[in-house]
């Protein structure tokens, strides 16, 4: 329980220096939103009634202060630029795509890195391992733009097996499998820059656990590999793995902005990189406040996880 | 059948003298069938310094071939434009109702709020739903369009417009008098935008179907205001809101969603539906911010077309079997660096011309274009009939040099920063643009501001220099406000000159294309003198419309509502989408 209240401790003051810095940069940035929204040929009346409306006025800790009072209702104010929609509005229509984006690509990655780190454990230095451990490092190096252009052009415009861009996305509830064609390439695009990483950390933690004197005993005992592999090995194997998955979602985050762009999701990433060039500081300020409370959620549960994968983490607190 | 996988080349043109050399001019102005002679389109005069795309075109013969695919300048001594086969091939072919597609937008739209700045995205996305109250002919010229007739008295200084009975918005209220009364008003006394009907004095409701726009001064041109942001009439209900667009035009806004693209979709109500107008179900607008990602969805057939707002494309597909390519070949905007004549070292005039003979245009498009555009030294198109060369300063770095040992011998070395939006292309360009001055021992820097702060920054003038892309208008008085020295602020450059304003005036004021063209030179040989801007290209040639071999209708004319051919709109801004249609 203590754990816990010091882990959300840890989330507000993480929530409140990260938003404090965003708001402050945004501050700091050129141009003047109220004159910007105003338009050509406004008299200095109307641009002090926008900036008055806008809340644009008093000191900086003043406006941090109202927004923050605000954000805690998800009342974030209203975009500057697409004048009729609030902040949130927009957050409501984009986040769900990156989140299905984000949680696409990781169970790809997971499905795709845990099978291949089993099979090239077992074998080190097998044919599978060394293909497998060569792919990795291809992927390691290969940048997500240049992996989703090739991808695309290779599964959309050749092959024609999936579109290139993502356009009208059903509902996973309306039409699944639309969703899932659509969404596809762009899922497995971003997967496959973690494939590289998780298929690196499982297969050497797996090859350190196969060492175990407890392994050897299950094998004397007669068990079979797969059992072996799959119910003693793997859950033990995959304390550094769950950590960097967490760690991951940071740089997932970042991979989205990339991958949405280049399949023309209208995601969180998309939102944000138009609203930092638009200077619609309102969605950008909002959209930071909710990645950074998703993230530090995020870790936390990866936390909590690894007293559930590892009972010697959970019993040696006691 | 058309042929798939041909090229097609339609080199489109748009520039008033392309109007005025085949309209030829009417000398009665007061009806409605004839309409004063002037070729022009409407300037909405909302200044787009990011996007060069605000252009229209014309097609005079549509069923020339092209000389060859090569990336050449398309313009011909007439004006007019040279065609592909497909041209020829879409004419033979039966337009087909039904159908949508998907067309991949460069910009983000913003909202549309027609009495506000409107982005360039939106705008394209609002050209599907409505109809201006005018239209342009083939030859460019101007003809009724939503309205019924519009009508001026003998000296211009009163404009009568009529609506047609019966007509609709989108949610069903009626388009009346005082529903164009309403629009017009609010368009007017908007700070934004406003400036475009400087001349409006009054406007007032005659009786259930028409308005009397009264002016303080004679202004034979109005109409083409009214081609653009000025014409576009929405349900008064809706006048100011940003979210929605209720309007008249063959499609009604079924859903928009900001950063993504919107959906219009067939209007089943639209006074033309009894010719089977418009022929698509639906228009998918998609926001695609990248290059390659357009050109992937359009090679897979994920869009079926985009404009494309570089020469690469149309360099590219002109060889492609599989994509067709719809090039303008005038009217397109300009590229050009303002000089704030107010602030030193550009307020003498020696510094303002050795840099115009300092600058080799023909290198710059050669090396950028890819040799699509055609020199600018003003901000009328040379294929244009209003145009004259008025001796602006060619290159010749001798004469530059002698300018610039002068000036410095007296003041001192010159030095000055551009701002510029960030634009990789642009700054490149610019950046060589800066060697040519460098040369002569005229030193420049850049200074970069934020995206779309470039009008805010003139206005303010802020600014020494300022790279910039505007005007595109074929008819010059749609650039009034931007070069007379009652623009105010908008008089970007803060030019006061008695030539250009003395000369603008005429030309707004006559219908005559004498005095047009006589008042016109008079502003041209004031601008090339005095050099308040920098110019480079226009940009007619390197914007174009990329499309699918079964997109029919785009870049060749469709016809207006009393059966005559309308003005072909190959421009990202004026697509005729009434009468593009998709083979089934």
């Amino acid at each position: 329980m203590i754990v816990v209240a010091r882990r959300l401790a840890r989330l507000v003051f993480v929530f409140f220096v990260v938003t404090f810095v965003t708001f402050f940069l945004l501050d700091r940035a050129p141009g003047d939103p109220a004159e910007r929204l105003a338009g050509l040929n406004a008299t200095p009346e109307v641009i002090e009634g926008l900036r008055e409306e806008l809340g644009l006025n008093g000191s900086l800790f003043e406006r941090y202060s109202r927004w923050l009072g605000n954000a805690v209702t998800f009342d974030f104010g209203d975009s500057i630029v697409t004048r009729g929609f609030s902040s949130w509005d927009l957050i409501r229509e984009s986040l769900p795509k990156t989140l299905e984006l984000m949680i696409l690509a990781e169970i790809m990655a997971i499905g795709i890195a845990v099978p291949l780190a089993l099979a090239s454990a077992r074998r080190p230095g097998g044919l599978i391992d060394k293909v497998s451990s060569s792919t990795a490092f291809g992927l390691l190096a290969l940048p997500s733009f240049v992996l989703g252009i090739y991808m695309s052009y290779l599964f959309g415009v050749r092959l024609g097996w999936f579109p290139t861009i993502v356009d009208n996305l059903p509902g996973l509830n309306d039409d699944p499998l639309e969703n899932l064609r659509q969404m596809f390439l762009p899922s497995l695009t971003l997967a496959l820059n973690l494939v590289g990483v998780y298929l690196r950390l499982l297969r050497s933690d797996i090859i350190e656990t196969l060492q175990q004197d407890y392994v050897m005993l299950a094998q004397a005992r007669g068990l079979s590999e797969r059992r072996i592999m799959w119910r003693h090995v793997l859950r033990p194997s995959s304390l550094n793995f769950t950590t960097a998955a967490g760690l991951n979602v940071a740089g997932l985050i970042g991979g989205a902005f990339i991958i949405e762009v280049l399949f023309a999701i209208n995601g969180m990433g998309r939102l944000v990189i138009q609203s930092v060039v638009l200077e619609d500081f309102n969605v950008v300020a909002a959209v930071v406040a909710i990645l950074t409370v998703a993230y530090v959620l995020v870790n936390f549960a990866v936390d909590l996880l690894y007293s559930i994968l590892d009972p010697r983490i959970r019993h040696g607190a006691r | 059948m058309i042929r798939h996988g041909r090229t097609r080349l339609v080199a489109v043109l748009m520039s008033a003298a392309l109007a005025a050399a085949s309209c030829a001019g009417s000398d009665d102005a007061d009806t409605v069938d004839d309409p004063p002679a002037s070729a022009a389109e409407s300037d909405d005069g909302a200044a787009d310094a990011d996007d060069p795309a605000d252009d229209t075109a014309t097609n005079d013969e549509p069923d020339s071939e092209p000389a060859d695919d090569q990336p050449v300048p398309l313009e011909d001594e007439n004006q007019t434009t040279s065609a592909g086969e497909g041209d020829a091939d879409t004419a033979t072919l039966e337009p087909v109702a039904g159908g949508e597609i998907t067309w991949g937008l460069t910009n983000d739209g913003t909202g549309f709020n027609t009495t506000g700045a409107i982005a360039p995205g939106s705008i394209r996305v609002i050209n599907s739903m409505t109809e201006p109250l005018v239209a342009l002919t083939v030859d460019a010229d101007w003809a009724p369009g939503l309205a019924e007739s519009i009508t001026p008295n003998d000296d211009f200084t009163s404009w009568t417009i009529t609506m047609r009975p019966d007509l609709l918005f989108h949610d069903g209220e009626p388009v009346d008098g005082e529903s164009v009364r309403a629009n017009l008003q609010a368009f007017k006394d908007s700070p934004t935008v406003g400036f475009a009907l400087g001349p409006v004095e009054s406007i007032t409701t005659v009786d259930e179907l028409s308005v009397e726009v009264a002016m303080s001064s004679p202004w034979a041109s109005f109409p083409f205001q009214l081609n653009g942001q000025a014409g576009w009439m929405v349900s008064p209900s809706t006048i100011g809101t940003n979210e929605t667009f209720v309007s008249t035009g063959p499609f009604m806004l079924e859903d928009w969603t900001p950063g993504d693209g919107a959906r219009v979709v067939r209007n089943p109500n639209y006074f033309r539906a009894d010719e089977g107008l418009p022929y698509l179900d639906a228009i998918n607008f998609k926001f695609l911010v990248d290059a390659t990602v357009k050109r992937q969805a359009i090679e897979s057939g994920d869009v079926q077309g985009y404009v494309s707002p570089s020469d690469e494309d149309v360099v590219d597909y002109l060889d492609d079997d599989a994509i067709d390519v719809w090039i303008g070949t005038a009217g397109a905007n300009e590229y050009l660096w303002l000089l704030n004549t107010t602030v030193p070292p550009f307020d003498d005039i020696r510094v303002r011309r050795a840099m115009a003979h300092a600058t080799d245009r023909d290198f710059l498009i050669e090396q950028f274009r890819s040799n699509l555009t055609t020199p600018a030294d003003g901000p009328i198109n040379s294929s244009s009939q209003w145009y004259t060369d008025a001796g602006y300063p060619g290159f010749d770095p001798a004469a530059a040099q002698a300018l610039v040992d002068e000036y410095e011998a007296e003041v001192g070395p010159i030095e000055f920063e551009l701002s510029i939006e960030p634009n990789a292309d642009v700054i490149e360009f610019s950046e060589v643009m800066m060697s040519f001055l460098a040369d002569v021992g005229i030193d420049g820097t850049i200074k970069e501001i934020g995206q779309g702060q470039s009008a805010i920054t003139a206005i303010q003038d802020d600014y020494q220099a300022f790279s910039w892309f505007q005007f595109g208008s074929p008819d010059p008085d749609g650039v009034y406000v931007f070069f007379h020295s009652s623009g105010g602020v908008l008089n970007w450059s803060n030019l006061v000159n008695s030539d250009i304003d003395e000369g603008l005036d005429k030309g707004r004021q006559s219908d005559d294309p004498a005095v047009r063209r006589e008042g016109y030179a008079q502003y041209l040989k004031g601008l090339a003198e005095q050099v308040p801007m920098l110019w480079i290209d226009h940009l007619n040639g390197v914007e174009a419309a990329v499309t699918i071999p079964e997109l029919n209708g785009i870049g060749t004319p469709g016809m207006l509502v009393d059966g005559s051919p309308s003005l072909p709109m190959t421009s990202g801004n004026f697509f005729a989408w009434t009468q593009v249609w998709l083979e089934q």
